[in-house]
Parts: structure tokens; C-alpha cells; sequence
């Protein structure tokens, strides 16, 4: 029996889930990028689904709520009521306030506006009575015939030869159910003869047993006679009921009990002289189920279709498994370097070639072990689009926003700790950046503002733009309220990218106006903190009256990386394969003295020794070799003893003893069993920057 | 009834040698003593960290408990060993290894054998310090293991080393 508490908590998420999708689908239609009749299934389903299971916890005000959108989605769905944008409007307003419930039933921090409730009903209430219907929908009162089977059976001349007795087997029909209808038809040749049977049966069964059952019934004529079993029209809503799996025409028949197997299989066998005709015109020219079943169940099949892809969303695995999942796979990722490390010894060119293979099948699975963990950024993008949509409403401000590579995948537990932070960015894009209408037209800007999310991948790296074309930063104003409230002296002298910094330190706010949306001086700073979290670097670019973007760039994370291993004296080395353009002999004698860059082909190239950098006591070997990385624009040499190859780099991420580290993101076991650093490129950069300006 | 006294009054200490000195440490939260070597030196760790080594596929980080108690480095000899603990931290149990010069032996004490911290001379910081017992006419220094290398102490220790800027010499 499954805790009560854990129940709900599941309710709570899928809840969550079901209203991500009714959000995202309605403001898709709002946006023109759907029409109603793409989402309406969907989002009633939502609502349908959050309102069945609300009730089976005891959550009323939520059922009550949730009741009244599902019926007029209801309306919609059967065309009774028009989705226009003042409805799209409603029921995302009524969206915000199921969710509010939801958040409520887990945290009793969450204030649930009951006004906004009652308002949201009374509104749901216009649309359900408008058309106001005097009557009930009309119940159409179902033909005799349509809970009933209609088997025909024509009795072959040999039926009495064979021992068979028609009569016996109507008064076994009429034990697993209630004959309706005995229609008799008979023609008796001019040749009569009395040992033959010239019977044609026509009965109605009322019966809750399946077809297999009657077909059994007539199990030892079917050779000598037509026997054809329709089945009730009824049979459409068992279709409604079967168990959602992929699959074919007959298949969903068979399990609907419309059809049996052994009629299944003669049609199939049928297709295969007829190869123009489908199954389900072949199952109705044969007389097994009438057409609107097969419609029936053509239905339900697309409807099936459309269900696995919404499936496929909702899939729940625990992160716990998943991450035992990983870790395994990290420990099959080593022991198989291991294993390779001693194989290549062994100077067997099968037994390498065989184990080749398990390397790459190894590969396999640990990219697709890891891209289980990866979800598309476009999530986290579609709950920025509401916020957008809410913010630039309440501010008056007309904004198109433009989401670019929202198929970007990004670890699952990045994602979620992103969202406050992108949340944040965007608020002030809207409430700081761009301005309002008139200052726009008075500024030969487009009325509309717009606003850039822009996800996509760089040098082993995801990154994050939030592009507005507002008013930009203003440097000196930045510079001044710094200095106003101390950051800064007024004698510092800083670079413009320096004072755009200056935005993300605590308490720093220029909006000369507190809204409630942005301007407490809370909010950057925790963005950039969140950021560094996730280890990764938010950069700013701006322009005085064009706009501003923010950049984010995140590692791609993950237990395993491909890398590229390198030795210092005893020290092993791992870099991020994604990040190197190449390696080099380091030549002495093309360096100016005492400087630390190169002429790499004419392009100066700045570089940074690692046994110096990392105070390694080993004296430095007598060849050298320097590896060129690319983090984000800039690119960098390392110079360093040996270059020992590719790897794969189960990262082990260090002991919490090393939380603070210069430019060693994690550690990882090499196939010899040493241990090895996993460098972190920009922070290893930023490091030697700073060891050097000490200087 | 005798049995529970005797298990809830006495206590297991794994006993070693930092040179002279004798010290203990409660078995619960030792896990295991390996063979010193096959170390990792970790870049830029301040001294007592003596660095990491694969214990079967967990990366462990080792800590010169010599260092870590006042007194001058460990000498390798042939019976320098490696303490592995748990250390509890933030909810969870941290794997941790101290090297000694050597381990002796599991004691098992008695509470009431074992004497209050004197308040100077043992040139520890007294919240090291469980208590002091005499064992056959030698003191033996009963650790807090926890305290002795608390993660929290041990990760801003090497957080407030600032690695010497400007190592003039060049390659």
C-alpha cells in the first residue's frame, strides 16, 4: 500500500505536469503558433486528468475549480463554444489559479487568491450558460440491436451428416446470454434431402461474453458453414478502454473482443492476395464487425498516436535510479579503460579487436545513460514565455519574444536550478531594459519591443543568451550609484565590462522606480551567485540605447566527459576534449624572453605554464608540449610534459575538503588507476590571470 | 544485564603512533587501514594535505594527521599507514584518510578509565581531546575523531591558504 503522502506528493507533480502542458498549449494558440483544435484534446485532457485525480484525494475547491474549466473546454472540444482570445485569456488566468491551489496543498506558504477564484468561476459561468440549453443534451436512445451481437449463420448441407445439432447450440447461446432475436430463414432446393441441412440463422445475443466465446460455440461447423459474428456497437466503447500500446488495426479489434484472432489471421492472410484492401475493409467485408466499429476503432488508434507523444512527456523515472544507473555505468566506463590498458600489452590483435567493440558499445550506452538525465532547455523557456506574456500585460509594454534553440538539451538538474535566474534576467530585460511605447516612438524604435532566448552549443558548453533591444546599460549611471552606495571609489578606474559587473553586486538597483516586479536590489546578485553555482560564468554585453545581453554559459556537466589526458611531472591531467584546437611541440627558442605568449601562425597566443601555475616540485622535462584551448572567445596555450591521448573521464567530483580548488573542476580514475584532475578551463584562466596581475 | 553495562561502559579505540606519541581514536568511525602509497598530490594544497588515492574507484583525499595536530611531517617509513574514516558531513558520512606513522592495536576501555583532558601540556587543542587513559604506565590521547578532522575546519583551512603569488623563478 502505497504511503498516502507520497501519493499525493505524486499527484502534486503530475498535477504540475498536466498544468505545464494546459499553459504551454494555451499560450501557443494565443501566440497564432497553433490552433485550438491542435491543443483542445490536450488541454481538456489536463484538466480532465488533474479533476478525476483531486477527487480520489478528497481536494474539492480544486475539483469544484477545476469542474467548471473542463466544462467549458468541454464546449469547445465539441465545437459548441468559439476559442477566442478573450477564452485563451480566461484560461490562463484560470490556469494560474489551479496551479496556485496545487502549490497550496504542498506549501501552506502559498496564498490562494480566493476572490480571484470566485471572479474566474463567475467568468467560466458566462460562457456555460450562454447558449443556455432548456434540456439536457438529448440522450439518443440506442437501437434495439446496438448492445446486441448479430450472428448469421448459414449451416452448411453437412451439418446434420456431421453430427453437429444447431438446436444444441442455441441453447448454449442462451445460457451465457439472452437471445433477442431468432430470425429463420430457409430455402429448400428441388433435390430436398432430409439429411441435409438447409438452415439459415439470423439471432440477436444480448451476452457480456466475448466473441472467442461465441465463436467457440460454432467451433466445429466453421469448416462446413458461414458463420459471421458482429458484434454490438457497443463494442466502440470497449475500444475507448483498451490498454494505450502501440498497435496495429486488428490487434485493437481483438483486444476490444470485436474481432478473434482466427478471423484476424483469415484477413490477414485475405491482405495478402488483396494487398490494395486494408484490414479494416477486409474485416467488414467479411462480415466480422460492422463499419462503425472499424471507424471506431480508427479513432482510437490516431488517438493513440496522438496520446504516445504526450506520453513520452510524462515518463517518471527516479532521479535516484537514474543516478545509480550513471554511476554504474562510470565504473564500467573505468574498468573498461583498465581493461584496455592491459589488453593493449598483450600484443593479441583479436583480443583487441574484440574488446574494440565493447569499447564502443560502452560509449553507446554512456551517451545514452547521460542523455537520459538531459531535457530540453525549451521547458524552461515555454514558463518564461508566460512570464513575458503576465509582465509586459501589467506594465503596459508590447513585447514579441523570439525563442531560438529550444531544443537544446541541457542536464536535467541544471535546468531546474536555471529557472529563478533566467526568471530574473528576463523580469529586468522587460521592466529595465525595454521601454515603454512612447519613449520607444519617441526614440525611432519599433513600437514593439523584442526579446531574444537563444539557447545553443559552444566548445563543450551550453549558452544562454537573453537579448533585449531596451535602452542598454548606462555605464555612467551604473558608476555613479556604485559609487553613491560604496562599491566603488570614484578614483577606480574600471573597464566598461567591469562597471556592467558592478550590477550584480548585493544591494546594487538603479531603477530610479521601485515597481513590484524588479528594482529591490535583490535579484542580480543572486543570479550571478546561482550561476557560479552550476559552475558556470554569466557575461554581459550592452549598448546605450540598443539593448543588452546577457550572456550564460553553463558546462555541460555531466558524469563523463570525453577528455584528453595530459602529465605534469607526476601529476595526470584531464581537459575537456571539446575545448582543445590543438597541440604543439613548445619551442624555446621562438619565445621573447620572460614573456608568456607566442606567435602561434601570426596570432599572439597567451600561455600559461602548468607546472608553474599548479607549483608542481618536479624539474621540467626536457620536451614540452603545448595544448591550445578554446573557451568561449579566447583561446589560451597550456603547456605541459606529455600528451597521453583521448579518454573517457568518469567525473568523481572532489571531496567536499576541496571546495575551493583553482581550476580542478573535478578528479576521475584513469585506466592505469591513478587518479587524474579534470582542469576547468576558464577558471584555470581566470586563475593565472590573477597569479600573474599579482605579481 | 552485566552485558549491556559492560557494551554501553566500555569502548573500543584503535590506538597509534604519531613518532612518540600515543594516540586513540573510537573504532566507530573508522572503516578500514591501508599500506601507505599510490598518493596523488593535489595542486595547491597547503601541507597537510597530503593528497588522494584511488581506494577501489573512490577517490579519497588523505590528510597528514601529524600536520594537523601541531606537529612537524610525517617521516615515510615502512609502517606508515593510512587511517580511512567517516567523518559525518552535512547529513552524509565523509570518507576521509589519516596517515599515521603506525597502528598498534584495538583497546578496549572502560569510561571510567578514562581521565578528563589535563587543561595544558598536551600540546592539542583541548576540543581534539575525549579524555586521556593510562595504559601499562604510558598515556595514551584519546581523539574526537570528528573535531580532529571535521570537514567544515578542514575545507576552510585550505580555502584561507593563499598559494604564494609571484614565484619568481622561471623555467
Amino acid at each position: 500500500m502505497m504511503d498516502m503522502a507520497q501519493a499525493e506528493q505524486i499527484f502534486i507533480e503530475e498535477a504540475q505536469d498536466l498544468l505545464q502542458v494546459m499553459e504551454t498549449c494555451l499560450l501557443d494558440i494565443e501566440g497564432g503558433d497553433a490552433t485550438p483544435a491542435d491543443h483542445i484534446a490536450a488541454i481538456f485532457r489536463a484538466a480532465h486528468t488533474i479533476k478525476g485525480s483531486a477527487g480520489l484525494f478528497g481536494f474539492n475547491t480544486v475539483v469544484g475549480f477545476t469542474h467548471s474549466v473542463e466544462s467549458v473546454l468541454d464546449k469547445v472540444r465539441d465545437n459548441k463554444l468559439q476559442m477566442d482570445a478573450v477564452l485563451v485569456g480566461l484560461l490562463l488566468d484560470c490556469q494560474q489559479h489551479m496551479a496556485q491551489m496545487i502549490a497550496a496543498l504542498s506549501d501552506p506558504g502559498q496564498v490562494v487568491n480566493a476572490a480571484q477564484g470566485t471572479f474566474l468561476l463567475e467568468q467560466l459561468g458566462t460562457y456555460l450558460q450562454a447558449p443556455k440549453d432548456p434540456t439536457p443534451a438529448p440522450v439518443t436512445v440506442p437501437p434495439a440491436a446496438a448492445d446486441a451481437w448479430r450472428i448469421d449463420v448459414a449451416y452448411g448441407l453437412d451439418v446434420f451428416r456431421d453430427g453437429m445439432d444447431p438446436v444444441s447450440q442455441l441453447s448454449y447461446l442462451s445460457t451465457i446470454g439472452t437471445l433477442e432475436e431468432v430470425g429463420l430463414q430457409y430455402q429448400f432446393p428441388a433435390d430436398f434431402d432430409p439429411e441435409s441441412c438447409y438452415l439459415h440463422l439470423q439471432l440477436q445475443l444480448k451476452t457480456s461474453a466475448g466473441k472467442q466465446k461465441i465463436e467457440d460455440v460454432f467451433e466445429f461447423i466453421q469448416e462446413s458453414s458461414q458463420v459471421q459474428i458482429q458484434p454490438p456497437l457497443t463494442v466502440v466503447e470497449q475500444l475507448e478502454h483498451t490498454p494505450l500500446q502501440p498497435e496495429k488495426l486488428g490487434q485493437l479489434l481483438v483486444d476490444a473482443g470485436a474481432v478473434t484472432p482466427r478471423e484476424l489471421e483469415q484477413v490477414l492472410e485475405l491482405q495478402k492476395q488483396q494487398t490494395h484492401s486494408s484490414v479494416g475493409e477486409l474485416l467488414v467485408q467479411q462480415g466480422a464487425v460492422p463499419t462503425a466499429v472499424v471507424e471506431a476503432a480508427v479513432n482510437r488508434q490516431a488517438h493513440q498516436e496522438h496520446k504516445r507523444a504526450s506520453d513520452f512527456q510524462v515518463l517518471k523515472v527516479e532521479a535516484r535510479k537514474l543516478d545509480h544507473l550513471i554511476k554504474l555505468i562510470g565504473e564500467m566506463v573505468t574498468a573498461g579503460s583498465a581493461n584496455e590498458v592491459l589488453i593493449s600489452q598483450t600484443n593479441n590483435e583479436q583480443l583487441q579487436e574484440a574488446f574494440s567493440s565493447i569499447t564502443h558499445l560502452i560509449e553507446q550506452i554512456r551517451d545514452g545513460a547521460l542523455s537520459l538525465r538531459m531535457v530540453q532547455i525549451g521547458e524552461s523557456f515555454s514558463r518564461l514565455k508566460r512570464i513575458v506574456r503576465d509582465v509586459s500585460r501589467e506594465l503596459g509594454k508590447d513585447v514579441e519574444l523570439d525563442v531560438v534553440g529550444a531544443e537544446t538539451e541541457l542536464d536535467k538538474s541544471m535546468v531546474e536550478k536555471l529557472s529563478d535566474p533566467l526568471m530574473h534576467i528576463v523580469r529586468n530585460a522587460l521592466d529595465h531594459g525595454i521601454e515603454p511605447v512612447d519613449i520607444r516612438t519617441y526614440r525611432g524604435k519599433p513600437a514593439q519591443g523584442r526579446l531574444k532566448l537563444a539557447a545553443y552549443h559552444e566548445a563543450g558548453a551550453v549558452v544562454i543568451e537573453i537579448q533585449d533591444d531596451g535602452a542598454g546599460l548606462d555605464a555612467s549611471r551604473i558608476r555613479a550609484k556604485a559609487e553613491e552606495k560604496g562599491l566603488i571609489s570614484s578614483e577606480q578606474a574600471l573597464s566598461q565590462e567591469d562597471i556592467y559587473r558592478l550590477i550584480f553586486e548585493p544591494g546594487f538597483s538603479t531603477a530610479a522606480q521601485v515597481t513590484n516586479l524588479s528594482g529591490r536590489g535583490v535579484g542580480m546578485d543572486v543570479v550571478k551567485r546561482n550561476i557560479e553555482e552550476l559552475r558556470g560564468q554569466i557575461l554581459i554585453d550592452s549598448e546605450l540605447g540598443k539593448g543588452t545581453r546577457f550572456r550564460i554559459r553553463l558546462p555541460l556537466t555531466l558524469a563523463i566527459i570525453d577528455g584528453f589526458e595530459v602529465t605534469v611531472g607526476d601529476t595526470h591531467l584531464v581537459l575537456p576534449v571539446n575545448m582543445i584546437q590543438e597541440c604543439l611541440e613548445f619551442e624555446h627558442a621562438e619565445l621573447v624572453e620572460d614573456r608568456n605568449y607566442l606567435n602561434l601562425r601570426g596570432d599572439v597566443l597567451p600561455f600559461v605554464r602548468l607546472r608553474q601555475l599548479f607549483q608542481l616540485p618536479q624539474p621540467p622535462a626536457s620536451r614540452e608540449n603545448i595544448v591550445v584551448v578554446q573557451y568561449g572567445r579566447s583561446r589560451a596555450g597550456l603547456v605541459v610534459d606529455t600528451l597521453n591521448g583521448e579518454l573517457q573521464a568518469v567525473i568523481k567530483p572532489l571531496a567536499p575538503i576541496f571546495r575551493s580548488t583553482h581550476g580542478i573542476s573535478g578528479s576521475t580514475i584513469l585506466g592505469s588507476g591513478d587518479v587524474g584532475f579534470i582542469l576547468d578551463i576558464p577558471q584555470l584562466i581566470e586563475y593565472a590571470c590573477s597569479t600573474e596581475s599579482a605579481r | 544485564m552485566n552485558h549491556t553495562d559492560l557494551e554501553v561502559n566500555r569502548q573500543q579505540y584503535l590506538t597509534f603512533l604519531l613518532r612518540d606519541e600515543c594516540f586513540g581514536i573510537s573504532i566507530d568511525t573508522v572503516r578500514e587501514i591501508i599500506e601507505y602509497g599510490q598518493l596523488t598530490t593535489v595542486p595547491l594544497m597547503p601541507d597537510f594535505v597530503k593528497g588522494v588515492i584511488n581506494l577501489r574507484g573512490d577517490i579519497v583525499p588523505v590528510i597528514d594527521l601529524s600536520i594537523r595536530l601541531g606537529r612537524n611531517a610525517l617521516e615515510l617509513k615502512n609502517r606508515t599507514c593510512i587511517i580511512i574514516l567517516e567523518i559525518p558531513f552535512e547529513g552524509q558520512r565523509v570518507v576521509i584518510g589519516a596517515a599515521v606513522d603506525s597502528v598498534n592495536e584495538v583497546l578496549e576501555i572502560g569510561k571510567e578509565q578514562v581521565e578528563p583532558p589535563p587543561s595544558f601540556g598536551a600540546r592539542l587543542k583541548a576540543q581534539f581531546i575525549q579524555g586521556v587513559v593510562n595504559v601499562e604506565q604510558s598515556f595514551v590521547v584519546l581523539l574526537h575523531g570528528d573535531k580532529v578532522l571535521s570537514i567544515e575546519e578542514l575545507a576552510s583551512l585550505i580555502e584561507n591558504v593563499k598559494p604564494e603569488k609571484g614565484r619568481g623563478e622561471n623555467v
